[in-house]
């Protein structure tokens, strides 16, 4: 087979979207019953449940905890069918360990730690399918939990990915692309402060083309945080309705 | 605006796999055409011409073309016409081409991105009106059909009030079928073609693949099998796949090189080679031990005079008794036969029509240029004026029973023997890339008039103020290299080595980038030259020439007078060179005491420091080998050659060489260091030790022991081995030398071990070439990584991986091979051209000693030919006993030894009109029954006297 | 309902994957019934989906995390918030709340922000020296002292070493306990006491846990629903619906439990509370005795099987919704 061509001439990438255009998002808040927090999210074909349990008292040994802030502790997992090939463990491998470590410096940047001194808060992320962005979508989904579970924050986190293909930049990538391409850069941005908490690249890019790439990726995560946004609030507002009825009676 | 689905792309083999990836439909997409008056939110300008003429006389409304796949891949050279416009390819086609045909994918590119041709991608597959998904059980074919009528029918709607039609052309009977009853227009190629006013377009239609196989029902071939049996059988073991290539000896024998193994398997037989192309991916079958066989030392060319007919009814069983004769044991090779066809690797042939008898039929035959094509049997009815030319003919098919492939005409190159046409064919069947740069190419070219701007100069180092000078053959344009150098006040000398920064004008992955890195090399014919850049920048631009602000990429040395390097520089520069010099030129001014500008000391102190560097390079153990290259003087009028000479060796070009070398290494160290995994660089193996046996022998004959234990071994032997009474000798010497040697390739450092990357030629650890971008595109991937590790530029992803450059460097090998071997067979066809008209005896001597041939070198010409010394047909070999002991041809008293002194007579054997013969003839020392008398010994007048007529009517011209 | 954590995780996970959501609503108070149990499965697609899009009116106090709810600067800042950059910012996403210059935002879901006064209800989780440690759906474990509660006898006394070696006979780990908030310490725990008599060791009864916000803070907590059964509003989301006492068991300080056999009706009512419970709950409707009162009779026409049918919680508690709204204007 011949390569694939990422961007075609008439500028469509290979699932039929322009290089500035995000893969359709859906997510559902508060899936889980027991948990805190939980929200189901999908970016196209990578889909993410995440939860949050606590703040709450510190679990195994009371040594952990930090007298002056929370302590946040996360755990990345993607399950066994989630990849092209069954994977043999589902965490605990490098990459798996190294996500939950990226997740976990994050979610430090954001969460207002010191109000929760002594306890503790898990966020655990499960990868159900795996077709490129994982830890944009865990991100994503994982803010969206914390939200759920009540969690002050600073503001929403939101990642997005990018790419540079034939000169032009492209947000995010599926695995394809991700597979394909050169350079994947990843970033999480508070949207609203236009400040970058994580930021991570994965093979050598030119710095010229580095900010028109990373100018397309920040306009991808304001895309992205508008789309949360808005229907966070829609929710809301229809809670707010409901709540307004019981106010007056 | 997005819509999605998804879907189950595919299984593979081993597992089912399923791969789901998605698919987002979308309404904003453009139908391209002007005639638009739904206001599709298209361009301002669209492709789609609002009203096209109509040419055809099938309807006469205004239409466009919408081709299936199989009409794009056969019909090609139709499309290409310029009576056809305004043609919409599809993405389901454009993707399908992609596939299955890179040569015709990129055609079709080129075309739609001609602003004359008219024709627009529409990306159906991504449209929701026009997307349609595969329905359980159909083929994907049949899908990709379904979806070609879905958007015919989509057009037709939407263009319904703009008054422009839609014709879909098929070939596929069933499509066909389906589209006019759902009331689309749909044509057959052929039936469409035919209906244009212009009628020479129809020679250029490929024969339809099942026309012949009603009328005759005598099968000559056994079928091929399908896809699923042969990937069952190569699982199995029961067959074996590989690439076919047939024997350039013998056109009914081939090898099949078996993938993944190391294994040559012989095929014999047109019956088993079964209808194999040369360079098909064929899948064959072992046949049993019983009926293996063994290459036949005969040379068998197949018979031009016969007429078709004849061969037709002759069938293929004659062809067989030949071969089958008994073949002894122990020489049997494992022999298979074909039984599928993986992939046809058929591109366009040149060659003459065969002369038919009868003048008024259609089908012809077709004789390729290439020996290793079977000939081909065409339409045309223009074979009166084709009869003495050469043309391009591509196979479309090979049915069953056909003895010969099907094809059709594509183009005429000119009359046989014209220069021009000769040169054509030569780069045709050496596959160099020689088109003209189309627009796309041309698009990327800098805006002329060109100026340098502010930022230029902000980015790059000023050295307009140095005294920098061009040294080149005389006669070049492409000037990619200027020097200087000049004293410091240390004592030391301050040397520059300024490159074409070509990197600067050619940005990567553009289609200027694209061509360049495809055409890989500049080729050198005789009188002509195949740029790999376009013109503007070749010989203008990125020219060196003296006196105009220049840009370059620069490396700066400061050295001792003893030619250490002290330190290195690289940077982009501007240079202004002061002259432009030849080497003659640079010499005399070197040479001549009265000169004392700043040019000619900058010469000088090159020109010291290069001896010096030689020196150093030469005790390093680097080979001086010797080439012939000839230079011909080429008639200003007729541009016929009328006299040839070998090039001739000065100072200044060792000094340029000199400086040269170093500036590649030093490159070559400088990128291996910043881009470890995928720096490109050049290697030289060193050759292993059995290749010398030849030399060593050869040298032995004459008492001279070679060490080939080392480079620097061989080097010093070399060197001393000189006979005073034969200066020559030591020149063929090393010309064998030469023959022992490697091929030198690029490669991508990340694919081989540091000890692999020695260049042995030149004794040095490391190499790249940097000095030529204009004419290598080598060079471009050097100074792009070399700018990178110096910050001046940026890198791109397919820099940055070693797959991709190690791909690159396989086309630059390939091409530079082919670079050569179309130079040599232009020094050929030139000095065939030379003896045309010419008889001569000339001094030679033997470089080598063969069974039942001499290879004589005569060393005026520069020329090597071979003395046949027994000639088949007079069946007088028992004349020669070879002495393979000694090396040497014995007949009666006279003994024919190694570097012997001979005379031969020169002329061109015209047996063969397409390959034309240098002929040497043994004029001394005499040997009854075989040596020819001396041209001027016998002043035969009729050999003399066609030189004189054809030289009188020259001038009679003039 | 009291799914570990892990199981609790791969029921949801189970739900997203295959696109299955089983609701199983059984009802064991009938042996007979236990053994004919039908379980309710459903796809997913069949799923009543209530559309997140919302087509009012923004109602001007929602915010999102990052939010700028004022650049005034005269404003307290209050729980939800932060300051930056001289501007209050929100940190959840919720209504924004005004009580004179104190700016807070209440989310729609939290763990419970215990407050002096606040009735509770909580589990024991550790006897530990003169306290026991209580999860109480706060952000640590809560603390009842062995000093704040009553001891069995009514007396006050000192706590002798006696009544430390006891403390496991009074209440053990897994007791359910009502109790109020005595005390919130620095880093946010809570201290509890049982010092009234109506506070202390729950005996047969069901706990509903729901979000701690959905609790309407009121006067009483306590409530005998004139349909046979009692129920505790704990502050902290977790309610507890038991039988009415008719008998006052004030002596024992109730750590005696009263074992007799609950009658089939008063079990049914009681099931019908959590059931209606949880519909409100679901449908983010603030519990209190009216809003449980009025879905009880509302769901009347059902099956308590049924309450929790996805089209039967919407039907039941719409009805809900316009009587309050109706009784409201």
């Amino acid at each position: 087979m011949a390569g694939m061509e990422l961007l075609s001439d008439q500028g469509f990438r290979t699932d039929g979207r322009k290089p500035n255009e995000l893969r359709r998002i859906r997510f559902k808040k508060g899936v889980f019953k027991q948990a805190d927090g939980s929200a189901y999210l999908e970016q196209g074909n990578t889909k993410v449940l995440a939860a949050v349990y606590g703040p709450h008292e510190i679990r195994g040994s009371k040594g952990k905890a930090l007298h002056d802030k929370l302590l946040i502790n996360c755990q990345y997992s993607m399950a066994t069918f989630s990849t092209q090939d069954r994977k043999r463990r589902p965490r605990g491998d490098r990459k798996s360990q190294e996500m939950t470590m990226h997740l976990k410096q994050t979610f430090n940047a954001v969460v207002l730690t010191e109000l929760f001194p002594k306890v503790q808060l898990d966020i655990y992320v499960e990868v159900l399918q795996s077709d490129g962005g994982n830890y944009c979508a865990s991100v994503n989904a994982a803010t969206l939990a914390l939200i759920d579970a009540g969690i002050p924050m600073k503001d929403y986190v939101i990642a997005c990915s990018g790419s540079f293909v034939k000169d032009t930049p492209i947000v995010d990538i599926n695995h394809l692309e991700e597979s394909t391409a050169g350079a994947e850069i990843i970033v999480a941005v508070l949207p609203r402060f236009d400040q970058i908490v994580f930021i991570e690249m994965n093979s050598r890019l030119h710095e010229d083309h580095l900010s028109r790439v990373m100018d397309q990726v920040m306009n991808g995560c304001k895309d992205i945080f508008n789309i949360l946004n808005q229907q966070v609030k829609d929710e809301l507002c229809k809670k707010a309705a409901i709540d307004k009825l019981v106010d007056a009676g | 605006m997005l819509t999605n689905k998804i879907f189950i792309k595919k299984t593979r083999l081993g597992g089912v796999m399923k791969i789901v990836r998605e698919h987002y439909l979308r309404d904003d997409i453009s139908c391209g055409s002007m005639a638009c008056v739904k206001n599709c939110q298209g361009l301002e300008r669209e492709p789609l011409e609002e009203s096209p003429d109509s040419d055809s006389s099938l309807l006469r409304k205004s239409h466009y073309i919408i081709p299936d796949t199989n009409v794009v891949l056969h019909q090609i050279d139709v499309l290409e016409d310029p009576s056809i416009k305004n043609v919409i390819i599809l993405q389901t086609v454009l993707d399908e081409i992609r596939h299955r045909s890179a040569p015709v994918y990129k055609r079709v590119t080129e075309m739609i991105s001609s602003s004359q041709k008219h024709f627009y991608t529409y990306c159906n597959e991504f449209n929701m009106n026009t997307y349609v998904e595969r329905k359980p059980g159909e083929s994907a074919n049949d899908r990709n059909d379904r979806a070609i009528r879905k958007a015919v029918g989509w057009y037709s709607s939407h263009l319904k009030d703009a008054g422009v039609l839609v014709l879909l052309l098929t070939n596929d009977v069933e499509n066909l079928k389906y589209a006019l009853s759902k009331n689309l227009n749909a044509y057959t190629i052929y039936d469409y073609v035919k209906s244009l006013s212009n009628k020479t377009i129809v020679d250029r239609l490929a024969n339809p693949l099942n026309q012949s196989i009603s009328d005759k029902n005598k099968v000559l071939f056994a079928e091929h099998l399908g896809m699923a049996e042969i990937q069952k059988g190569i699982r199995s073991g029961k067959y074996l796949q590989g690439t076919i290539l047939i024997s350039r000896e013998n056109y009914l024998e081939a090898n099949v090189s078996i993938r993944d193994k190391d294994q040559m398997v012989f095929v014999q037989g047109l019956q088993n080679l079964n209808r194999a192309v040369n360079d098909d991916v064929v899948v064959i079958e072992i046949l049993p031990e019983s009926e293996w066989s063994c290459p036949s030392s005969m040379v068998l060319a197949e018979d031009e005079g016969k007429d078709e007919e004849d061969e037709e009814n002759r069938g293929l069983n004659d062809s067989e008794k030949l071969i089958q004769n008994k073949v002894p044991r122990e020489l049997r090779q494992p022999t298979g036969r074909v039984v599928g066809i993986v992939k046809r690797n058929w591109r366009q042939y040149c060659g003459i029509l065969q002369p038919s008898i009868l003048k008024e039929r259609t089908r012809h035959l077709f004789i390729p240029a290439e020996k290793r094509i079977p000939k081909i049997r065409i339409e045309t009815r223009q074979s009166d004026a084709l009869a003495s030319k050469r043309i391009i003919v591509a196979i479309d098919s090979w049915p069953r029973n056909s003895r010969y492939p099907l094809g059709h005409f594509v183009r005429c190159l000119g009359g046989v023997g014209d220069k021009d046409t000769e040169n054509e064919v030569l780069l045709l069947e050496h596959d160099v890339p020689h088109s003209n740069f189309s627009e796309a190419v041309l698009s990327f070219l800098p805006k002329m008039p060109w100026t340098i701007t502010e930022e230029d100069l902000k980015r790059r180092r000023d050295l307009r103020h140095l005294d920098i000078c061009s040294v080149d053959p005389p006669g070049c344009t492409d000037i990619d290299d200027a020097l200087h150098c000049r004293s410091l006040s240390n004592g030391n000398f301050e040397v520059g080595v300024h490159i074409a920064d070509v990197s600067h004008f050619i940005r990567p992955g553009n289609a200027l980038d694209q061509e360049a890195a495809n055409r890989g090399t500049t080729v050198y014919l005789t009188d002509k030259r195949i740029d790999m850049v376009p013109d503007l920048l070749s010989s203008n631009l990125c020219s060196l020439r003296s006196g105009v602000n220049r840009f370059a990429f620069s490396v700066l040395w400061e050295m001792t007078p003893q030619a250490d390097i002290i330190s290195t520089d690289f940077t982009k520069s501007i240079i202004d060179s002061k002259a432009s010099l030849t080497y003659a030129e640079a010499q005399l001014k070197i040479d001549d005491p009265n000169a004392s500008d700043n040019l000619t000391k900058s010469l000088r102190g090159l020109n010291h420091l290069a001896k010096i560097l030689k020196k150093k390079r030469l005790d390093n153990g680097a080979l001086s080998l010797a080439s012939t290259e000839v230079r011909f003087f080429v008639d200003s009028e007729t541009n016929d050659p009328i006299d040839v000479q070998t090039k001739e060796l000065r100072e200044t070009n060792s000094m340029v060489e000199e400086f040269m070398l170093l500036a590649n290494i030093a490159v070559a160290e400088k990128i291996l260091k910043e881009f470890p995994d995928n720096a490109l660089l050049r290697r030289h193996p060193s050759p292993p030790v059995s290749n010398f046996d030849p030399l060593i022998k050869a040298a032995a004959s004459k008492g001279f022991k070679i060490d080939v234990s080392s480079g620097k071994g061989l080097a010093d032997s070399l060197d001393k081995a000189v006979v005073p009474e034969n200066p020559y000798f030591n020149t063929m010497l090393r010309i064998m030398t030469t023959r022992c040697m490697m091929q030198a390739v690029y490669f991508c450092s990340g694919m081989l071990q540091p000890m692999d990357y020695l260049h042995y030629g030149l004794a040095t650890p490391i190499y790249t070439h940097f000095t030529s971008p204009i004419r290598r595109y080598s060079d471009i991937i050097a100074h792009r990584l070399l700018a990178v590790s110096i910050g001046a530029d940026a890198s791109y992803p397919e820099l940055l991986e070693k797959t991709k450059i190690q791909s690159l460097c396989n086309n630059l090998n390939y091409r530079h091979k082919m670079a050569q071997y179309a130079g040599r067979a232009s020094v050929n066809l030139h000095t065939h051209l030379f003896f045309k008209t010419r008889v001569q005896d000339e001094q030679g001597h033997v470089l080598f000693v063969r069974k039942n041939a001499l290879q004589i070198l005569i060393p005026k010409y520069g020329l090597e030919g071979t003395v046949f010394l027994n000639d088949e047909g007079q069946k007088t070999s028992s004349l020669f006993v070879y002495d393979e002991e000694m090396n040497t041809q014995t007949a009666g008293n006279v003994t024919i030894h190694v570097f012997d002194p001979v005379i031969v007579q020169l002329s061109i054997d015209r047996s063969n009109v397409q390959h034309m013969k240098l002929s040497l003839k043994l004029v001394k020392p005499e040997i009854p029954g075989f040596s020819v008398p001396s041209v001027k010994d016998t002043s035969t007048l009729s050999t003399q006297e066609p030189v004189g007529k054809s030289a009188q009517k020259k001038r009679k011209m003039m | 309902m009291q799914a570990g954590t892990s199981s609790g995780f791969a029921f949801c996970l189970f739900s997203a994957t295959f696109l299955f959501l089983l609701s199983i609503s059984t009802y064991s108070l009938d042996l007979n019934k236990f053994i004919n149990m039908s379980v309710d499965i459903r796809l997913a697609k069949s799923r009543v989906v209530g559309l997140d899009v919302y087509h009012g009116d923004d109602p001007g106090n929602i915010v999102t995390p990052g939010d700028i709810i004022t650049a005034d600067t005269g404003f307290m800042r209050g729980h939800g918030t932060y300051m930056s950059e001289d501007c209050l910012h929100s940190s959840v996403a919720g209504m924004v709340e005004r009580v004179n210059k104190l700016v807070s935002v209440r989310p729609l879901k939290t763990r419970y922000n215990g407050e002096i006064g606040d009735v509770v209800i909580g589990r024991i989780i550790e006897v530990s020296q003169k306290k026991w440690r209580v999860e109480t759906h706060s952000r640590m474990d809560s603390i009842l002292m062995l000093s704040s509660v009553n001891l069995p006898g009514g007396e006050l006394r000192r706590r002798s070493e006696e009544d430390e070696k006891m403390m496991r006979n009074y209440l053990k780990e897994g007791d359910l306990i009502s109790a109020e908030v005595q005390n919130v310490m620095s880093d946010g725990c809570l201290s509890l006491h049982t010092r009234s008599l109506k506070y202390g060791k729950l005996g047969q009864g069901t706990l509903v846990k729901v979000s701690p916000s959905l609790v309407l803070r009121r006067k009483t907590h306590f409530h005998n629903l004139p349909v046979g059964a009692s129920i505790i509003l704990g502050n902290n989301g977790y309610i507890w619906i038991c039988p009415t006492e008719h008998v006052e068991a004030g002596e024992t300080g109730g750590y005696e439990t009263n074992l007799q056999p609950v009658s089939r009706s008063e079990r049914e009512a009681i099931a019908r509370l959590r059931n209606c419970v949880l519909a409100l709950a679901d449908q983010n409707v603030l519990l209190f005795d009216t809003s449980i009162l009025y879905t009880f009779e509302a769901s009347q026409k059902y099956a308590v099987k049924d309450i929790l049918k996805p089209e039967v919680i919407l039907e039941v508690v719409d009805l809900v919704q316009q009587r309050l709204e109706l009784e409201g204007s």
